[in-house]
């Protein structure tokens, strides 16, 4: 068990989710990826398929329309399988809550494991974010 | 007598058969993503054992004990066999291929022809995959991989000839003993070289020509619905790929595991295939994806009648 919990925690790998926002939070994963930050040190990649992925990283304000595509997405995502919620307006709606068409926040509709603030949240608070998504994942199973 | 089977049973399964082939595999994936995240002014995996060397270990460890889903819509009988198909076709091809000394496993006159019917089948494998996930991406990346294969392969047959014909035979072990005396086969047909490279990156998906599985075109192409267990061993066998197409480089142009005596045949061959995987990721950084319009231009103007003309040439001059 322990060699498995050691493999999740070293290659966990990210689905990048646009939930209507602005593209502010999106510039910043984008950051993240790049050589500056290069996440893959941590054995981090983006993939674009739903089911090669373990992380979902949100970002933007959950809209009534994409509330039940992002459902689908996190369905179609295999276990054992977590979410971020990036950004002010993913947390709790930001500037647009009490919109007519906006969710108050993103775990109005799906599970989420972590909340990284800001608008746009620093790259390295994003990558701080989902190295507390392992660590939390590494004390809760024994 | 028993001692000889013995000894060939643990060349089959350890060394230089099945556990090396997996080792070098996850080794040589390593050496790609480093190698390229270098090329970037990246650091590459660098925390998952000493500098990220078992990150393929990980990854492959994670996928396999993930949840492996099989969608409703799929083949199922043909959605979880093709991960094993592909899986095994490039394992049999490496066994034709000589590394510890100028003999393969297998060796018998015309397994050149054997290795490229696996390239082929591999290919096929992959459409059916695609087809039997019946998801609209994965039926676009298998329709992709097959219409690239139709560029390629041509090229790449007429030029794997050139060896052949020199070496007046069909084995790769035989052409590999051809070289220990002649020259290496780069030498009289940098042409040749050049071609084969460039068609086993398509063979391999390799970032110019990774139209099949593009990620900003089609999520993750023909490997789309692909989890848990079934992608771990996509990805083994991807990097088997790899492995495969830098040790057919290697023993059809730089006279596989042949050498000056100092160092022992294997270390040659280990040293050559590491040369032709660094070639293959370092194209691989350099370039963007090209359209399959393209790429199917450019194969049936430009790299055919290149080929032809290599064999042309080998004709005319007798070494």
């Amino acid at each position: 068990m322990g060699l498995i919990k050691w493999a999740r925690t070293k290659s966990p790998w990210l689905l990048h989710f646009n939930s209507g926002g602005c593209a502010g939070c999106d510039i910043e994963v984008v950051a993240a990826l790049n050589p500056k930050f290069d996440i893959e040190r941590f054995g981090m990649l983006l993939k674009g398929s739903p089911r090669h992925s373990d992380i979902l990283v949100l970002t933007g304000p959950i809209t009534f329309q994409i509330k039940n595509r992002l459902k689908r997405i996190y369905n179609q995502m295999p276990e054992p399988k977590f979410v971020i919620a990036i950004g002010s307006c993913a947390i709790s709606g930001g500037v647009y809550r009490g919109c007519y068409n906006v969710h108050e926040g993103a775990d109005k509709v799906v599970p989420v494991d972590v909340y990284v603030p800001g608008c746009p949240p620093k790259p390295e608070a994003i990558i701080d974010g989902i190295i507390k998504v392992l660590k939390n994942y590494e004390k809760a199973t024994p | 007598m028993v001692q000889e089977a013995i000894i060939s049973l643990l060349q089959i399964v350890i060394f230089p058969g099945f556990l090396f082939l997996i080792l070098a595999a996850f080794f040589y994936e390593w050496v790609d993503r480093k190698f390229v995240a270098r090329l970037q002014n990246r650091y590459g995996p660098l925390h998952t054992g000493p500098r990220g060397l078992l990150q393929p270990f990980a990854d492959f460890l994670k996928l396999l004990s993930k949840e492996d889903i099989i969608p409703y819509a799929a083949d199922k009988l043909l959605f979880s066999a093709v991960p094993i198909f592909l899986l095994s076709l490039p394992l049999t091809a490496l066994f034709c291929i000589p590394i510890i000394n100028s003999t393969a496993l297998i060796s018998f006159e015309g397994d050149l022809i054997l290795v490229i019917f696996i390239t082929t089948i591999i290919v096929i494998s992959v459409f059916i995959g695609a087809w039997s996930s019946t998801n609209r991406f994965s039926t676009v990346g298998g329709m992709r991989a097959c219409l690239q294969m139709l560029g390629y392969e041509i090229p790449m047959t007429i030029a794997m000839a050139g060896p052949a014909i020199v070496a007046k035979t069909l084995s790769i072990s035989k052409i590999v003993q051809w070289q220990t005396t002649g020259l290496w086969f780069i030498l009289t047909q940098p042409l040749g070289f050049i071609i084969v490279t460039i068609c086993f990156l398509a063979e391999l998906q390799k970032i110019p020509f990774d139209i099949p599985k593009a990620e900003t075109e089609v999520v993750a192409g023909w490997l789309t619905e692909f989890s848990g267990k079934k992608l771990a061993l996509l990805r083994l066998a991807e990097d088997l790929e790899l492995v495969l197409a830098g040790s057919i480089m290697a023993s059809l142009y730089l006279g596989g595991p042949a050498g000056f005596s100092f160092m022992p045949p294997f270390v040659w061959f280990i040293i050559k295939l590491t040369v032709c995987i660094l070639i293959l990721s370092n194209l691989r950084a350099l370039f963007a994806r090209f359209r399959i319009d393209q790429l199917m231009r450019g194969v049936w103007k430009y790299l055919t009648p290149l080929a032809l003309l290599q064999i042309i040439l080998v004709e005319l001059i007798p070494w």
